[in-house]
């Protein structure tokens, strides 16, 4: 194994990534790059768009300063290079030489319109893995379909499915499109990083649609098995499921509360609970008993009787309460909400990273917890922060460096 | 000669635990090569099987293929000491109980590390395994409200619009296989094991990131904007001809802005100054949808699309199932792949169960040169046999005593 280990306290070796996605693949390097791979930005000379993507830290506006960009980019290093520009792309095919990983999410073809694409840069380079994250996969007749988050939602069904049954699809907030492709392309890059270094394996290509990967965010729900084996087409419930009754987000004295009953015995104790707070004994009609599935009929009523309960009761009161009697009632947070949670303070998810220029801030890193390994703590790096390191170690002097700086090629 | 072997040859997983996130964790690292072995009981079914009424059990293959499916019930002495047993033989072990329900079994996590030293160990539950909520029990489906997307969902002015799916156990799911790959390409390396604790609720509550920067600097807390964009417009789902059928526009630049006036011909409220710049676009929007909307409205969701993207303005028909189904990209892609379902019985829980043939969906990721498997698909203890003899050295007296005893079972 010629490959290095990874610092202690540190779960992923130094892999070289090197990073020329947008929105759809952001995540995907910011994950890598958590957990200790050198993940290199690849910008063009004005930066990443993202860079100038609002809300800004005070509301200041500057390369430095989107939240967004600073959020997804931690951990990792920055380069610019135009690789639209003959000298740009000799500089880029000695850096994609020297490089693990490359991750992308440029139109279908693009990168071979460039003479980029794997493989080209695989005869330098044989132990090469390329990943394309992009909104149909590089085949099929959608591949060079256009996309945005929302038609990302669409095209998937899960705007099908979110929403109020009487109005329009809705699209889920915060952008969830990022995720499903960037995710799934993370355990494709890591199995075949596991396939070239512990399998005897080479380099390869992987192509990631994010249709597809969002369409397996919604397993559950199943809307192409539910055409196929009935002919009914899944649709929106509102706040309530239909999977599982009762069971979704009903009003509370001082907001939201979400709920739960999967099952029988769980229905049992809540049914018992609602008689002791309400009086109402039509909570305990036999019809009502039994597993998840049994009270579909009776969704309306049900669903009538459950608010009449949780309005009596603080959110608070309902997460903590429920779990006294075996029951499942969990807070609708919001983001204030997240940072003052106990339970995220104690299971080590915040992190205050100092970036010069916005300052200290708590971010959330890591999904897990581990006494063995932790995530890596660097903000997002400014612009071009790392040209001379990165372009010098791959021997290119500092008058040829001024050179390109002067030519605008970095 | 192609390598055969696979990312994950010669890696055997052990797996315990319902519901999604954990089993699709053990079902990625099948697809990849691992040995999976997934110890269920008889006696309580995961409720999966059960969801939705109108099919048991859609989702199963896809949360289930290509592991080895054994019963044990692991709350017997005898089931607890054959749990052990496979302990011994695994390399990672995966699990989403509670720690006070593993302190009942008699599952402890330094014991076996005892059973087996380099043993990597996952342990994830919803709201967290550490930390004042440890005992308390969660569901993901629920969970997800809990990481801040819900309120971020749905129209202004109206309740959060969640979706019904668990959104917030695939982004775990998903994720979990990363922590252990990387954890055993660590071992390999460093001869260390590891231990992960993670959450359903710390992978919501991350996803919030760009919001929760946001707040710490300027208090402000993310709004309900429907289907609209802080960005672009026109944005929204625009209702078609036909029974619920809608077609999503999002027009993000002057160059799509030109090239969508050109598909619908031009109407003289376009050339309005009201729409002349995004900016103007955006603070006109109601307006501006009920003429996209009046436009939509009087052909069909595919025409829309297709007339759209011919001229490169970004737009999808919002798939419903029959759309999925009946894809033609998705079927050049090869995505949805024949499967057999088994319908559980609640009163009849051996696997001698109802069989039809379905689809599930592939892997999304395509590997050109180790491409993760589309894997079997058996049913809960198909696999007793060859786990307990041939990977434990049972014998069939021994195996059927303790099937009798209801252990393996």
């Amino acid at each position: 194994m010629s490959f290095q280990a990874p610092a202690d306290g540190v779960l992923l070796p130094p892999y070289r990534i090197l990073d020329l996605t947008g929105p759809e693949g952001v995540f995907c390097g910011k994950l890598l790059a958590d957990y200790g791979a050198e993940v290199i930005k690849v910008e063009p000379p004005a930066g990443d768009p993202a860079r100038q993507r609002p809300p800004f830290i005070g509301d200041e506006p500057g390369l430095e300063r989107s939240s967004y960009f600073l959020f997804y980019n931690t951990n990792k290093r920055s380069v610019t290079v135009d690789i639209e520009s003959p000298e740009g792309q000799d500089l880029f095919k000695k850096l994609a030489a020297s490089a693990d990983v490359i991750i992308e999410s440029f139109s279908v073809g693009y990168m071979k319109y460039l003479g980029l694409d794997f493989d080209s840069l695989k005869t330098n380079n044989p132990g090469l893995i390329m990943a394309s994250i992009t909104p149909f996969g590089q085949t099929g007749p959608w591949k060079d379909y256009k996309s945005t988050d929302l038609i990302s939602l669409a095209a998937s069904g899960f705007m099908q499915i979110t929403g109020d049954p009487d109005g329009p699809p809705l699209r889920q907030g915060n952008e969830q499109s990022h995720f499903p492709g960037s995710q799934h392309a993370v355990t494709a890059i890591m199995g075949a990083l596991l396939y070239r270094d512990l399998q005897d394996g080479q380099g390869q290509y992987i192509d990631v649609s994010m249709q597809e990967a969002m369409i397996t965010y919604y397993t559950d729900a199943h809307p192409a098995l539910a055409w196929m084996q009935r002919g009914e087409n899944v649709t929106r419930v509102g706040t309530n499921s239909t999977l599982v009754i009762p069971l979704g987000a009903y009003p509370s004295k001082d907001g939201w509360i979400s709920a739960g009953i999967i099952t029988p015995r769980e229905w049992e104790n809540l049914s018992n609970w609602m008689y002791e707070v309400t009086g109402n004994e039509e909570i305990l009609n036999d019809d009502y008993k039994g597993g998840n599935q049994d009270r579909a009929p009776y969704n309306d009523i049900i669903t009538a009787l459950v608010i009449d309960f949780t309005t009596r009761f603080t959110s608070e009161e309902l997460f903590h309460q429920g779990q006294e009697r075996n029951l499942v009632f969990i807070p609708v947070n919001t983001v204030s909400d997240l940072l003052n949670d106990p339970q995220l303070e104690a299971s080590n998810f915040w992190f205050d990273l100092d970036h010069a220029e916005v300052g200290t801030l708590k971010y959330p890193l890591g999904v897990f917890d581990s006494d063995e390994v932790t995530p890596v703590t660097k903000p997002a790096p400014y612009l071009g922060q790392d040209n001379d390191s990165i372009y010098g170690d791959l021997g290119i002097g500092e008058s040829e460096l001024a050179a390109l700086r002067t030519g605008g090629v970095i | 000669m192609t390598n055969q072997n696979k990312p994950l040859s010669g890696v055997r997983v052990l797996e315990l635990g319902p519901y999604v996130a954990l089993p699709l964790t053990g079902r990625i690292l099948a697809s990849l090569g691992a040995e999976v072995i997934k110890v269920e009981t008889n006696k309580v079914l995961d409720e999966m099987n059960f969801i939705p009424a109108w099919s048991r059990g859609g989702g199963q293959p896809e949360f289930q293929r290509g592991k080895k499916r054994i019963t044990i019930d692991v709350r017997t002495p005898d089931g607890l000491e054959v749990f052990k047993e496979l302990v011994k033989v695994s390399d990672v072990f995966i699990t989403n109980f509670r720690r006070n329900i593993l302190d009942r079994w008699g599952i402890d996590f330094p014991e076996l590390r005892r059973l087996r030293q380099d043993i990597i160990l996952m342990w994830q539950t919803g709201l967290g395994g550490i930390g004042p909520y440890y005992t308390y029990k969660s569901y993901g489906i629920l969970v997800q409200h809990m990481g801040g997307v819900s309120l971020m969902s749905g129209e202004e002015g109206e309740p959060p619009a969640t979706i019904n799916t668990s959104y917030s156990d695939y982004h775990t799911g998903v994720f979990q296989p990363v922590a252990i790959m990387g954890a055993l390409l660590r071992r390999r390396l460093t001869g260390q094991p590891a231990t992960m604790e993670s959450s359903i609720f710390k992978s919501g509550a991350l996803t919030a990131g760009p919001a929760i920067l946001d707040y710490q600097s300027t208090g402000r807390v993310p709004q309900r904007i429907g289907n609209r964009d802080p960005f672009a417009a026109p944005h929204g789902a625009y209702q078609c001809q036909g029974d619920d059928r809608w077609c999503a526009i999002a027009i993000q630049t002057e160059e799509q802005w030109q090239s969508f006036r050109q598909v619908i011909g031009n109407p003289d409220w376009c050339s309005e100054d009201a729409f002349s710049t995004m900016e103007f676009r955006l603070a006109n929007q109601d307006r501006l949808d009920t003429l996209v909307g009046e436009w939509a409205a009087t052909r069909t969701a595919e025409d829309v699309m297709t007339q759209l993207q011919d001229a490169g303005v970004p737009a999808s028909v919002v798939s419903q199932g029959q759309d999925l189904y009946e894809s033609e990209h998705l079927k050049a892609r090869g995505f949805y792949q024949p499967t057999p379902y088994y319908l559980a019985d609640r009163s009849n829980p051996a696997y001698e169960w109802e069989q039809f043939e379905g689809i599930a969906a592939a892997n999304p990721p395509k590997m050109s040169e180790s491409p993760m498997d589309f894997g079997s698909y058996s049913n809960i203890g198909e696999d007793n046999d060859y786990v307990f003899k041939e990977i434990l050295g049972m014998s069939q007296a021994e195996v059927d005593r303790l099937a009798k005893n209801q252990s393996l079972y």
